[in-house]
């Protein structure tokens, strides 16, 4: 191969990898959520307590990190496409408050089969506090 | 005997009409913003929402990082250099629906409603007014509104770099099933 011929073939090479990198890293996907390791493990009541006693505390150390609780399920609110299930621990001026769960789609079916006062384990995406609830996303069952 | 079979009932319905709240925790909030080089769309269904028809008191709880975006890096960006959602987590507006008085609560069909408050998005609070309905079915009130939001109101900076891709006015869909606590 001529000497003009590798540089062309090279710089095209590069070209193209670079165009396959830009194009990863504007389309790149949302994470499997289920298949991240959760950053924070412990119980749906401390994590509600510490969201209740130090709110933005508890922000700076839990929002958009991968957390799984364990607790006994108080409901599960289920639509068409979106099934959530709640930790309750205490009444406030708008019903229930507690740890708000939304499951991944690929979850639904399993977690309908679930009951009120059985206990879970799941992780989830923390997404902050409402002033009424936790709210975890993307939750898969890890148990 | 009367008199005490009178009072219960004053207390207990008095106690009715104050409970009389409706709301939701799994509303929907979705962005919508289109220029010639991109469309952005985004929902949030981790909306709370109350009303209190007795005040007529409305008002809406938003999670910034509930928002979802098709694309992750769009998700990142709003978060991280627009939003800036770990100084800002929540939008929250605090307002009346004007005109609730028009509305029959027990008579099932569609009403137009005007809302007025205070919107707090990114740290900014702004005064406004929007127009939307409220369809009453089955005991419950679906309020939906249509409404647009200038970016550069509520402070947030868009490089750039990027003006072409991000409208000036985003469309704000709200669709809130409310039911009563």
């Amino acid at each position: 191969m001529s000497r003009k011929r590798k540089y062309f073939f090279g710089t095209l090479g590069i070209i193209v990898l670079g165009v396959i990198c830009v194009y990863w890293y504007i389309n790149h996907p949302h994470p499997r959520y289920e298949k991240l390791r959760p950053d924070f493990t412990l119980t749906s009541k401390a994590l509600f307590d510490e969201f209740k006693s130090n709110g933005k505390a508890s922000a700076l150390k839990y929002n958009g990190k991968m957390v799984e609780i364990k607790g006994t399920i108080s409901k599960i609110e289920a639509s068409d496409t979106l099934v959530t299930i709640v930790f309750a621990f205490s009444q406030g001026l708008f019903g229930d408050e507690g740890i708000r769960c939304a499951m991944l789609s690929k979850f639904n079916e399993s977690t309908r089969l679930l009951k009120e006062g059985n206990t879970v384990d799941l992780k989830g995406l923390c997404q902050g506090y409402n002033e009424t609830d936790v709210i975890l996303e993307k939750c898969s069952l890890v148990k | 005997m009367k008199r005490l079979a009178f009072i219960v009932l004053i207390v207990f319905f008095g106690f009715q009409v104050q409970a009389q709240k409706y709301l939701t925790k799994n509303g929907m909030i979705s962005l919508y913003s289109k220029t010639p080089f991109e469309t952005i769309e985004a929902q949030n269904n981790q909306v709370n929402c109350a009303l209190d028809i007795k005040t007529s008191d409305f008002v809406f709880m938003v999670l910034m990082k509930s928002f979802e975006f098709k694309r992750a890096l769009m998700q990142e960006h709003f978060n991280e250099n627009y939003i800036e959602s770990d100084k800002y987590p929540d939008a929250r507006f605090k307002g009346k629906v004007t005109n609730l008085k028009s509305v029959d609560l027990k008579k099932e069909g569609i009403y137009p409603v005007t809302v007025e408050g205070d919107l707090t998005i990114h740290g900014i609070t702004r005064h406004i007014t929007n127009i939307g309905s409220f369809e009453i079915k089955g005991g419950t009130i679906n309020g939906k509104s249509r409404f647009t939001l200038k970016v550069e109101d509520y402070g947030i900076k868009v490089p750039s770099a990027v003006t072409d891709k991000i409208a000036e006015s985003i469309q704000i869909d709200v669709n809130v099933m409310l039911n009563p606590l």
